[in-house]
């Protein structure tokens, strides 16, 4: 076995995943920045360049693309070959896909505070600073990664593929278009609707059909792996892909009910919303099932913990979905908090859990070294828990109750009574009614940022530091 | 499984059949939701009504906005063109109009049933004398002194005799010029019954349209240089020089930018200040959005699609941390009231969280301001004109919404609807 193991080369995963870490703890220092800066002492460090608008799509910049797509990007180039049973295709690709990645995300999400928003959400990254082509070259850098883990499929030695495969190439596959139309397709398109209706189908693709699949793959990868129990049911997961690769694209304007985009393709984005329910219950049943017999696993081990509390958070975001999709539920939920909850529930409480696990489970392989300390995984799933807990309820409680004081100004059967419902309860005092919950969310990001330094940390020592401690402890 | 023949067997081992399911599952979804809609829905991509068609496209690139640091005062000015921009001389009761009779019938005359307008580059100045030609000056005491008799006739007891302005009607050379501005800037005028165009042939497409943007009395824009202390200055003054042509307005010393450029600076200041992350700009189909938007007496109607169609950014927004900003205009039109917000939202509004914008603001380079507010520098006027758009180019200044001629019927809509219900 340890011959096998050899043939792969991990290079392209070292140079994924320790850069992805490192943002992963900035884009929590950013994030604790605009929570506290904006809802706690409001515009307490005031100016151009710092204020809310200019940092918080640099905090998304940090957790979306250059922590979690990075680092599920890295786990392909761990599980992919490992998958195929042959190494990767071409370690050279890897290597200048890898040096475009990190040169056009970095220089593109440090840049968004010198005024570089290309104005449309999830893709704010410039196609330019200067003369250097940012979005071309993640772009590029995509497709060359795509074509590397083709090719590395089209040779691999074992005949069937796993789950984790399909949902890498539909992953790669999807992405690519994404990429393409919400960065250039969109200022192909007439001004207006037209456009939004395209960025909605690429926010909520960038989400569906990239994170979702690439966090799928990873848990269906890791969690037999790391407990080693086969996977509860193979045919089950094939449902699953398959209604994803169905759905997904679909729903884009959900995100705009009530808004002004045509009625039939709103109600077509609330029936497709609805099937979700089918891909996201074959999940969650396969991998829960899959310990079915072997709890103990899940105490022994956080990276098991981490995924299947990923998968309890990934069934709560994925019920929340579909029925925020329902107009009368988004008359109350949409534009409030509770769709911040609702991003970071699926985005830090499930993939980011998912890509966590993924990372235990890796970097112990790749360094050839024992995690450093145990403990401190134990206590950061416990503290990234609790964190999220407090984050998520707190931003869902309050969201909910600032959506339903906007209703109030819908009492009453007069323009004279709705209107002086709101002289009465300006909307102002909506937003100030919000503090309590904020300074809760602001409480749990703070957890939830000690955990990860915890976390980082930990990988840290692991890569650096030698081993011996830990055998000389394990031989006493 | 155990059939290797199956299909789904086949599906299993095959990277090639799974990439084609992909492909397909995934142009289907596109060819429906991205492709197909514009094409079923008309209102994606066609105008609400002539007046947004005319604003953005002919009033927008033709007026000239400046707060210049050469000029204290904020200046607007129109360029107008020959065969192009539609001129209208209307007489008041106190503002009369003298002209060569050559030009008389250009001038609308209180009683007159039908504004006269033409495409002809004509201007409006102060009665003057020039040899060998018509006397404006002769002209205006003229008839000022018959007014005033008139005057005498119908009102005997009142000895407070109204000064009656007289301003003589022009034709410049050349084939543009450029004239004072005196509106906010936010709505324009607008006819869209009882009007006659007199020109000999249609001069331009909008010319046919059932109502038209026009400038009414426009008197040239003319200014005088001065220096002070720390530079050159310069100011509006009805006897100074006239502005050469466009290249002179635009600038750096005079520094005007088109109403056009504004806006369309005010959306990019917009996308990079991030100021979509907290505001949204729709006016979705609920109570609650129509009546937060609305006016005192009247509901704002929901956005439609086509309100967007002139921007190249558009952005409906996901979250609500600030309100609304689709009506705005219309419910903050007042240039002052953007300023001091700019400056210290916190102060402005009580309970805000806004951020404060003060890079919208240059300092005073005098220092004898009586408070400590900059002076506003483009960025501010770029995004003042941007939120100006929002919510007063839906409808006609005349079929407007908040005077209660909504199109959408929105007030009648939700108080129907709830007294559906008992």
């Amino acid at each position: 076995m340890q011959a096998t193991v050899d043939k792969y080369q991990d290079t392209p995963v070292k140079l994924m995943l320790y850069p992805a870490l490192i943002f992963l703890g900035m884009g929590m220092i950013f994030g604790n920045f605009i929570a506290f800066n904006t809802f706690i002492f409001p515009d307490y460090f005031s100016g151009e360049y710092i204020h809310f608008g200019r940092v918080r799509p640099v905090h998304v910049g940090h957790v979306t693309l250059l922590w979690l797509l990075s680092a599920n990007v890295g786990l392909f180039y761990y599980f992919i070959p490992r998958l195929c049973g042959v190494a990767l295709w071409s370690v050279k690709l890897a290597y200048i896909s890898i040096a475009l990645w990190w040169g056009a995300l970095i220089l593109g999400v440090y840049s968004y505070p010198w005024g570089t928003n290309f104005g449309w959400e999830y893709a704010e990254l410039p196609n330019w600073i200067g003369w250097i082509p940012i979005k071309p070259m993640l772009i590029i850098s995509w497709v060359l990664a795509t074509i590397n883990f083709f090719i590395t499929i089209a040779n691999r030695k074992f005949e069937k593929m796993y789950v984790s495969l399909w949902y890498a190439m539909g992953a790669m596959i999807w992405t690519s278009i994404t990429l393409f139309v919400g960065s250039y397709v969109i200022n192909m398109v007439p001004g207006g609707i037209s456009r939004v209706n395209v960025s909605f189908f690429y926010v909520h693709n960038l989400v569906g059909l990239i994170f979702t699949p690439m966090g799928l793959a990873t848990a269906y990868y890791f969690l037999p792996k790391i407990s080693n129990v086969p996977i509860y049911s193979h045919r089950l997961s094939m449902i699953g892909f398959w209604s994803i690769a169905f759905i997904y694209a679909w729903i884009g304007s959900h995100h705009i009910i009530h808004g002004p985009v045509s009625q039939w393709l709103q109600t077509t984005a609330i029936v497709f919303s609805i099937w979700l329910f089918i891909p996201v219950w074959t999940v969650v049943h396969n991998l829960i099932s899959t310990l079915i017999g072997h709890w103990d696993k899940f105490n022994e081990s956080a990276p098991v913990r981490f995924i299947i509390m990923g998968v309890l958070f990934y069934l709560l975001t994925c019920v929340q979905g579909p029925l925020m999709a329902l107009r009368n539920i988004n008359e109350i939920t949409s534009k409030t908090d509770w769709v911040i909850g609702h991003s970071h529930i699926s985005l830090y409480a499930t993939f980011t859990f998912f890509a966590t696990a993924g990372i235990y489970q890796a970097i112990p392989v790749i360094t050839k070294k024992p995690l450093w300390s145990n403990k401190l995984a134990d206590w950061h799933f416990a503290l990234s828990l609790w964190g999220s807990i407090f984050f998520i309820f707190s931003l869902w409680i309050g969201g909910f109750l600032q959506g339903l004081m906007w209703s109030t100004w819908a009492n009453g059967s007069s323009y004279a009574e709705f209107h002086n419902n709101l002289t009465i309860f300006p909307f102002i005092q909506t937003i100030s009614e919000m503090y309590t919950w904020w300074v809760l969310r602001g409480i749990g990001g703070l957890i939830i940022l000690f955990a990860n330094l915890l976390f980082i940390f930990n990988i840290f020592n692991t890569i650096v530091l030698a081993p011996a401690p830990m055998e000389a402890k394990v031989g006493s | 499984m155990s059939d290797h023949n199956s299909f789904m067997y086949k599906v299993e081992k095959s990277a090639l059949i799974t990439i084609i399911g992909i492909f397909l599952l995934f142009s289907m979804a596109m060819a429906v939701v991205l492709i197909a809609p514009r094409y079923v829905d008309p209102t994606w991509t066609t105008p609400t009504n002539p007046y947004q068609v005319q604003i953005y496209e002919i009033a927008d690139p033709h007026l000239y906005i400046t707060s210049s640091p050469g000029n204290s005062e904020r200046q607007q000015v129109y360029h107008i063109k020959q065969d192009f921009s539609l001129l209208a001389f209307q007489e008041s009761e106190t503002t009369r109009i003298v002209s060569p009779p050559s030009l008389e019938k250009f001038i609308t005359h209180p009683h007159d049933s039908s504004l006269k307008l033409t495409s002809q580059l004509l201007f409006l100045r102060k009665p003057v004398q020039i040899a060998g030609s018509f006397d404006g000056v002769a002209a205006a005491d003229t008839l000022r002194k018959s007014l005033q008799e008139q005057w005498h006739k119908t009102h005997p007891a009142d000895q407070n005799v109204p000064y009656f302005e007289i301003l003589e009607l022009y034709q410049p050379n050349g084939t543009e010029g450029f004239a004072v501005a005196s509106s906010e800037g936010i709505l324009e005028n607008w006819i869209d019954r009882n009007f006659i165009i007199l020109d000999d042939t249609v001069k331009q497409k909008y010319h046919q349209d059932p109502g038209v943007i026009y400038v009414n009395n426009p008197q040239e824009f003319r200014i005088r240089a001065y220096n002070v202390s720390d530079g050159k200055g310069w100011r509006y003054d009805p006897n100074g020089e006239p502005i050469q042509d466009l290249k002179q307005l635009q600038s750096h010393a005079l520094g005007f930018k088109s109403r056009q450029e504004l806006i369309q600076l005010g959306e990019h200041i917009y996308a990079i200040e991030g100021c979509w992350y907290c505001h949204t700009d729709q006016t979705r189909t609920l109570v609650q959005d129509v009546v937060l938007n609305g006016s005192d007496s009247y509901p704002a109607p929901p956005s439609s699609a086509n309100e967007y169609i002139y921007q190249r950014i558009t952005f409906p927004g996901t979250r609500r941390i600030g309100p609304d900003l689709s009506r705005v205009a219309v419910k903050r039109p007042s240039r002052d009231w953007h300023k001091g917000h700019f400056w210290s939202p916190k102060t402005a509004s009580k309970g805000s969280i806004m951020p404060a914008f003060q890079h919208f603001f240059d300092t005073d380079p005098r220092g004898t301001g009586k408070n400590q507010m900059g002076i506003p520098n483009y960025r501010f006027e770029a995004i003042f004109q941007y939120l100006m758009t929002k919510g007063t180019r839906i409808t006609p200044p005349t079929q407007a919404w908040w005077l209660g001629k909504d199109p959408v019927k929105t007030k009648e809509i939700i108080e129907g609807q709830r007294t559906l219900k008992p």
